[in-house]
């Protein structure tokens, strides 16, 4: 149940770090080092590097994202950086600008 | 989503700036700098090395940084905060430890200083309830022309004067009172012809009589 939401009327600009789940529903600006899974949710915009586990995008995303597990954009999420994750999931009417690396 | 709430968890780390418009609990760790325009909880657990601008700050956790709060401040016993506060309300509970300056803000010593008199005043004011018929006493006590000395005494002295002016009165009233209505001239000029000898007669034939007995 650990767990962190950002709200969405928050803004954070700086580094967030850390060992448990990190919803973000507000504006994180910076870098986030998670070894959990990151969810951002639809009002959540993300202009940051992000390292973590797993991380689901429902928001929007400008960054370089690493996943040691999977990363997902779901329908509606926006994401604008190069990926990198074993396991990369772009679901039907993601919006997607960048490079991906599976690792292959 | 109706209530946004935003929560740092007790194994996460921000260091940064953190700014927003909702309430904002923080279990974990917050390096940086956080404004707020709700109210900022460090639970306890949660370490806060930042300078705080918000509305209210609840402290159980440690806070290290200078805290400005639009409307107050709580440590709470298990709080621990190294920094200046400044706020209107600034609570510290038995058991917080706190090391800084407080401003509260600018008051006037002399108009709270002032109020507590009135207050003061305020309470003694029941038993000026019961100086007020003695208020009236004495004007009938100087009309009287009584010295002011037993006024000045204990109130039961007052009281015992007030008695004996109430019986004083009623023993002229109400010989006066029933007869006066109907026809004043006449029938007091009577009345009091009459009663003034009467007593002296009978109390004279009593003692006469008893002095016949004895002798």
């Amino acid at each position: 149940m650990a767990n962190t939401v950002i709200g969405s009327s928050i803004v954070i600009d700086g580094e967030i770090s850390g060992d448990e789940d990190l919803v973000i529903q507000g504006t994180v600006k910076g870098r986030v080092s998670l070894k959990q899974n990151v969810y951002v949710e639809e009002s959540g915009v993300v202009e940051a590097d992000v390292e973590t586990n797993n991380i689901e995008i429902a928001g929007q995303v400008t960054g370089n994202i690493v996943a040691s597990d999977k990363v997902e954009i779901t329908s509606g999420g926006r994401t604008v950086g190069d990926i990198k994750a074993p396991r990369i999931l772009i679901a039907d009417g993601a919006i997607f600008k960048g490079n991906v690396d599976m690792d292959v | 989503m109706s209530e946004p709430i935003t929560i740092i968890g007790s194994e996460t780390i921000v260091s940064g700036n953190l700014e927003g418009d909702e309430d904002l609990t923080i279990e974990g760790r917050v390096e940086g700098s956080i404004s707020l325009s709700k109210t900022l909880t460090v639970e306890v657990g949660g370490v806060v090395r930042a300078d705080i601008n918000v509305r209210n700050a609840v402290i159980s956790g440690v806070l290290v940084g200078n805290v400005e709060a639009q409307e107050s401040v709580h440590i709470t016993e298990q709080g621990r905060v190294v920094g200046d506060i400044s706020a209107p309300r600034v609570i510290l509970v038995d058991g917080s430890s706190f090391k800084g300056n407080i401003d509260m803000g600018d008051f006037n010593i002399d108009q709270d200083t002032s109020e507590r008199r009135e207050t003061k005043s305020r309470k003694p004011a029941t038993p000026s309830v019961r100086v007020r018929p003695v208020v009236k006493e004495e004007v009938e006590e100087a009309v009287e022309e009584e010295s002011e000395e037993p006024a000045a005494e204990e109130q039961v002295d007052e009281d015992t004067s007030v008695t004996r002016v109430r019986r004083a009165i009623p023993v002229r009233t109400t010989g006066a009172s029933p007869k006066a209505p109907p026809v004043r001239p006449v029938m007091v000029a009577k009345g009091e012809k009459k009663q003034p000898p009467a007593p002296r007669v009978r109390a004279i034939g009593k003692k006469t009589k008893a002095k016949k007995k004895k002798g």
